[in-house]
């Protein structure tokens, strides 16, 4: 299992490459077809690109918020998931939206943005899980932090501490099961099922065929299934 | 003849779920043959309650570590590290003397000087540094060469250990022989008995001489 294969287009994924040449069609939640009109995100960024082309960076910055406001949650989730790391994810996702902010004049519309922000971030966090593998070789592994575990404990709705105690382990058991999962398989899964993207525009963000997408997504699936004895 | 439809692969279920999720229609006769097969339903449904409880427990777990306060916080960062972006670098001038003063060739060739005079500098006090402790050294053992010679004897520094009382010759001469031989009686000694037997005892010598 190769954690570290990042994906045959990776280097195209870098915020100063160039977008696909076919404009990725309609998705059903309001993604674009050819002539569609831009969602709205996308449509923020282009009016920010041209805030940062005229020179005008203080509304740009302002303008930009919006943008983070919109993706941050699920740039999180997205970042969580691959990372299991809160304070790594929460940089990860810092260092997306700067790297975002700083290359946006690279941005094309012909790419909606949130396929264009995800690209970035996943490639953020998988240079981030190589420099974690290259750092366990020489140190300690480290644990996870214990702030992650005080904020779980606090927020579990579960009164109960023996409940509190089986969510953990259910969530340590499904963690290590994604684990478990081919690097491909994990990216494809993580970003289809907890990035809410759809096979299409996990084909754009990762450069696979779109019907490779399908079939890493029916393995992880199965392979899930599998480890976790059909219920998680 | 009646012919029933195979049943749908676990990959088409997958698609299903996907498509189910993102509002996208299913295929007409794949939704057909859901509805009416109750083995592939009952599949289909484990699958999708499989996947979102996967989800549902991701999410909680994802809502629990990324509260509002924590978003809000990661979004201030960012706006603070995006604050210094597209702003001219501000340059620090150091060594701010060495930088106001317009550069000449007399200047220039300044700090080769001064490195230079610093180095000797540098030298100078640690080779007299070095000769002045060689010098302090030698006039110590001068003195006490010195001292040797002409006899001046410095006060002792420690209180001196009280002599004891000398004990007549004779006593301590038979304590010490009888120290001896009781040493030689000691089994470590054995082998060398045969040669005791041979010699004379002191003891005896000094009964006989009594």
């Amino acid at each position: 299992m190769s954690d570290m294969r990042t994906f045959p287009e990776a280097a195209s994924a870098r915020p100063d490459a160039e977008a696909p040449a076919a404009p990725l069609s309609a998705g059903p939640r309001g993604r674009r077809t050819g002539a569609a009109p831009l969602s709205n995100d996308s449509r923020i960024a282009v009016d920010i690109r041209g805030l940062v082309e005229r020179g005008e960076m203080d509304e740009a910055r302002d303008r930009f918020g919006e943008l983070v406001a919109l993706h941050q949650r699920r740039a999180s989730r997205i970042a969580y998931q691959y990372l299991r790391d809160a304070g790594e994810a929460d940089e990860a996702v810092q260092d997306a939206f700067v790297k975002v902010f700083t290359h946006l004049t690279s941005y094309r519309e012909t790419w909606p943005f949130e396929v264009w922000f995800t690209r970035i971030l996943i490639n953020g966090c998988l240079d981030r899980r190589k420099a974690r593998t290259r750092r366990d070789r020489w140190f300690v592994p480290g644990e996870p932090s214990s702030a992650d575990e005080a904020r779980l404990a606090a927020t579990d709705a579960a009164p109960d501490p023996e409940r509190r105690l089986l969510a953990r382990e259910r969530r340590a058991r499904l963690a290590a099961a994604v684990e478990r999962l081919d690097g491909r398989q994990r990216a494809v899964f993580t970003l289809c099922h907890y990035g809410d993207c759809t096979p299409r525009e996990v084909s754009a963000m990762t450069g696979l065929n779109e019907s490779t997408v399908r079939v890493h997504l029916f393995r992880a699936a199965r392979k899930l299934r599998g480890l976790l004895g059909g219920k998680p | 003849m009646i012919t029933r439809a195979r049943h749908l692969h676990d990959d088409r279920l997958v698609d299903c779920y996907l498509a189910e999720r993102h509002g996208e229609a299913l295929d007409p006769p794949v939704a057909e043959h859901l509805s009416d097969c109750e083995s592939c339903g009952a599949r289909y449904l484990a699958l999708s309650q499989f996947m979102d409880a996967l989800r549902d427990e991701a999410d909680a777990e994802t809502d629990a570590l990324f509260t509002p306060e924590r978003l809000r916080a990661q979004q201030q960062q960012i706006a603070r590290r995006l604050a210094g972006v597209g702003r001219p670098a501000r340059v620090i001038s150091f060594p701010r003397r060495i930088v106001r003063r317009t550069i000449t060739a007399s200047t220039s060739r300044m700090a080769p000087r001064w490195v230079a005079a610093t180095a000797a500098a540098g030298l100078f006090v640690g080779v007299a540094l070095g000769a002045g402790y060689e010098w302090g050294a030698r006039v110590r053992t001068g003195w006490q060469g010195f001292a040797a010679t002409s006899g001046i004897t410095r006060p002792p520094r420690v209180t001196p250990i009280p002599t004891r009382v000398a004990a007549p010759p004779d006593v301590a001469d038979d304590a010490f022989l009888s120290e001896l031989e009781i040493a030689l009686e000691r089994p470590h000694t054995r082998e060398l008995q045969a040669f005791d037997a041979f010699t004379p005892h002191v003891r005896e010598i000094s009964d006989q001489s009594r």
